[in-house]
């Protein structure tokens, strides 16, 4: 290897962690998603949506956030300093590294770091993830962010375990715990083959993901802003494109995991990363629209009422529909 | 229709015939009574004892001279009654009520902070409706106290109170949950609410003060902005209030149109609540539907009064404006997509699940709790008290329509919302009725500037409930004393008992389903 392909090697990684398929692309994308999800919300009730900021409002959500960062910021004397500033960065930075870990065009972000367990590894870092929401709001030294925070505790320790589990049925279909296994494997999705573990997986994700019917950490009328109340200007800019990357993520995995991922309906050969990412994005647009319809289409339910559907509904049937995959193996394998 | 045939001007006779008591009937209401401080507590045991829906409506403080009078209006289940004390203004002290009628609790208070009535024996003290820096021994509705010459103490700094485990979650007088400021501290454990700390006040206008020195015409005007919802039942109430004074008769034409206006009145607001309780649970889309659906009836306000909010419409003698024919069809084109409509929402109240659970067992007020703590309009019906003024004692020409009186049992944040969502329907029947039987001729009287001595009360079924007028009037060309009690100063101790020991989730749902008004409440 000469020098000459060591430097090209080696922009094109930083091409690909940089801009595509990397952080400029998950960050734009993430805005794309945000705008769908407005627009087909607001149409669902009736409103326009964002209109004036580039065609149909598309640009919109990047409006915002730069609206948000040139605003004041503001540090209650009370906060946690350091952990009330780092954690919204933390939250960011750990969601999109472990979309990094997606393969959205066909192979991981970063080529090559796909090892044998990254699927616990990706959850993991969801987990971490929420946990810096929490710290963000336990931080903040106030009420409604003290409640909010205890709520985005109570909810996430609830739901990430039929969530785990529910991952499991994948990665026993695929007998691997690699995420790029587990897409390569699947020529007939998951959620065909194990429509159960499907279901309750996007269901479970809207709970993990914080969304209509479980979006009780932001009942604005109850706690205000949750554990966001205190934060504003750029730290809130950050809190809220979090958010939004989360749900990506969300939509992500549960393309990745249940839907092939960047594989399509019909195999091209020609511009395989092309091909793959239009696949990639056009199924978590599909699972955006699902969430946001399931968004709209219910009122928020109480946290006692949410943990109690957790602990009592889908730990339960998570619980059963690990064993039907372990059981139904036998004749699902050969598909597999 | 009454609900019982007690006569309660004959019990009271009987059970207080050894007290020196003046009953004049026909006046304020059914009946006067008149009684030396002290006594009106006999009143209340007796009245207590004659009849379960005895409530307290409202408490009028007057500035008599040397004396202050209390008035203390009641509501029994079929009369209306007026229960006269006069204490010294050197010495104003009266005992209270509140522990044989718990009702009496916020009026005593406003009276004593308003007209300084020393009432003994109300557990709570200090401001209630004036701000904290209000300086001491100054009473605004006494006769010698110009408000523009009050000079207010400076703020006071936040006390710092240690409640031990409680978190305060304060809501308001900005929040969210609440659309007007209004302060209610929430002491919560963990998610369960513990106690609720109540302060009012926050748009305290002094709307009584104001309109004693202005003249009956602009004191329609000024009451209609005590509230912009429901700014029609304002101007009705004033108004009727007035009429009996004047003993003027309005053309039943007058009549009808006022009725329209009202019920229209009533189903935007009505639609109103009903969505802004989508926003309260999550439920945008519910909020969106409902208030896409307001609209045609904003506008129709517009066809029939000129305005789309403050309709300005209601004066002394009648209305302002008469209905045009060409009108009439486009008022029940609109009606009639509405009531399309109406199936939908009733099936998403009464079934969709994630509504259910949010809304059914919470904010339970039982039918005896209901009756005790004097709660009016839907509030009551969800309760399964059937106190309606449409019915009970029939104002413009509610008397001549039929309509049901929509009433439910289970009491709780659903049966509040579904009450209101039958109302409406029952509400387009009304002006439907109305437009077809549409009397001919005028729709107004001249009525004369200078309004004689007297004193009136009026009654008008608001949407939140029973809205009260009391006016007094002096010879001149402007009154007295007016006195405004609005329904959800009447409603809000239900709030205030059903809250604790739910969840601060169960607080928002809980508290619109009283359809809170608090520009209303202040004044």
């Amino acid at each position: 290897m000469n020098g000459e392909e060591t430097v090209i090697d080696y922009l094109l990684l930083l091409f690909r962690v940089l801009v595509f398929p990397g952080f400029t692309f998950i960050v734009l994308f993430t805005m794309f998603c945000d705008w769908v999800e407005r627009k087909f919300e607001a149409r669902m009730q009736n409103r326009m949506g964002p209109t004036f900021t580039g065609p149909g409002g598309i640009l919109q959500p990047i409006a915002d956030f730069i609206k948000l960062l040139t605003k004041e910021e503001i540090t209650p004397c009370e906060t946690k300093r350091n952990i009330y500033r780092y954690a919204p960065i933390l939250a960011f930075s750990v969601l999109v590294f472990a979309l990094c870990f997606l393969p959205i065009d066909g192979s991981s972000v970063i080529p090559g770091v796909s090892f044998a367990g990254d699927l616990i590894f990706v959850m993991a870092l969801v987990s971490i993830a929420n946990f810096a929401l929490f710290l963000a709001g336990w931080s903040s030294s106030n009420p409604y962010s003290a409640v909010g925070a205890a709520r985005v505790l109570t909810q996430f320790l609830g739901y990430d375990i039929p969530l785990v589990l529910l991952a499991l049925a994948p990665a026993f279909l695929a007998k691997s715990l690699t995420i790029s296994t587990i897409v390569s494997s699947q020529w007939l999705p998951f959620a065909i083959l194990a429509p159960w573990a499907f279901v309750l997986f996007v269901i479970t994700m809207q709970a993990e993901l914080e969304k209509d019917p479980f979006d009780v950490p932001h009942a604005e009328s109850e706690v205000v802003g949750g554990h966001e109340t205190e934060y504003s200007g750029g730290k809130l800019a950050f809190l809220k494109l979090a958010r939004d990357v989360q749900i990506v993520f969300g939509a992500g995995l549960i393309s990745v995991l249940f839907l092939g991922g960047a594989n399509g309906p019909v195999p091209f050969g020609f511009l395989p990363q092309f091909w793959g990412t239009l696949w990639f994005v056009l199924k978590v647009l599909g699972i955006v629209l699902v969430s946001e319809y399931m968004t709209v289409l219910f009122a928020r339910l109480r946290i006692d009422q949410v943990v109690r559907a957790n602990w009592r509904i889908i730990l339960p049937l998570s619980i059963l529909s690990l064993i039907l995959t372990v059981s139904l193996t036998y004749w699902i394998f050969p598909l597999v | 229709m009454p609900k019982s045939n007690i006569d309660i001007v004959k019990t009271l006779e009987s059970k207080l015939s050894s007290k020196s008591v003046q009953i004049l009937p026909g006046q304020l209401g059914t009946a006067t009574v008149k009684v030396a401080p002290g006594d009106h507590r006999d009143v209340f045991r007796a009245l207590v004892d004659a009849d379960e829906y005895t409530a307290i409506s409202a408490i009028s403080g007057l500035d008599l001279g040397a004396n202050l009078g209390v008035y203390y209006h009641v509501r029994t289940s079929n009369a209306f009654l007026t229960i006269e004390v006069e204490v010294p203004k050197d010495n104003p002290k009266i005992q209270t009520v509140n522990d044989i009628a718990p009702s009496a609790t916020f009026h005593e208070l406003e009276v004593s902070d308003l007209i300084g009535v020393v009432v003994e024996g109300n557990p709570r003290s200090g401001h209630f409706v004036l701000p904290e820096t209000w300086p001491e021994g100054v009473f605004p509705l006494r006769k010698n106290v110009n408000a523009s010459e009050v000079k207010q103490n400076p703020p006071l700094p936040e006390e710092k109170s240690d409640e031990g485990k409680l978190v305060k979650i304060v809501i308001g007088p900005q929040h969210p949950a609440l659309l007007e400021p209004e302060k209610f501290a929430v002491l919560v454990e963990g998610e369960t609410v513990k106690a609720v700390q109540p302060r009012i006040g926050y748009v305290h206008r002094g709307v009584e003060k104001a309109s004693e020195s202005r003249s009956y015409l602009q004191d329609v005007y000024l009451v209609e902005r005590i509230c912009g919802i429901c700014n029609s039942c304002h101007a009705t109430g004033f108004v009727e209030a007035v009429e009996r004074i004047l003993k003027t008769e309005v053309p039943p034409r007058g009549k009808y149109l006022r009725t329209i206006i009202l019920e229209v009145n009533r189903i935007h607001s009505h639609l109103l609540t009903l969505g802004h309780a989508g926003l309260e649970i999550g439920y945008e889309t519910l909020f969106q539907y409902f208030w896409r659906d307001r609209e045609p009836i904003m506008d129709l306000q517009e066809i029939l009064t000129g305005n789309r909010v403050v309709s300005s419409s209601l004066t002394v003698g009648g209305v302002r404006r008469d209905l045009k024919d060409t009108d009439i069809p486009k008022i029940r084109s609109v009606l009639s997509d509405l009531r399309k409509r109406l199936p939908f929402y009733t099936e998403l109240y009464q079934n969709e699940p994630s509504i259910r659970a949010r809304m059914q067992n919470v904010g339970t007020l039982k039918r005896e709790d209901a009756l005790k703590l004097g709660v009016v309009g839907p509030v009551a019906r969800g309760s399964g008290v059937d106190i309606d003024i449409r019915k009970d004692d029939p104002y413009e020409a509610y008397g001549e329509i039929p309509f049901n009186e929509i009433v439910r049992s289970s009491g709780d944040t659903w049966a509040r919302m579904n009450v209101r969502m039958d109302e409406v329907e029952e509400s387009i029947k009304i002006i439907e009725y109305a437009l077809d039987h549409m009397p001919t001729g005028a729709y107004r009287v001249k009525v004369p500037r200078v309004v004689p001595a007297g004193e009136a009360i009026a009654r008008v079924e608001a949407p939140r409930g029973e809205l009260f007028y009391y006016v007094k009037a002096n010879g001149s060309t402007m009154p007295e004393r007016v006195k405004v009690r609005t329904p959800t100063f009447s409603n809000i101790p239900a709030f205030l008992k059903t809250a604790i020991g739910e969840t601060i989730a169960d607080v928002p749902p809980n508290f619109v389903s009283l359809d809170p008004c608090f520009s209303c409440t202040d004044r």
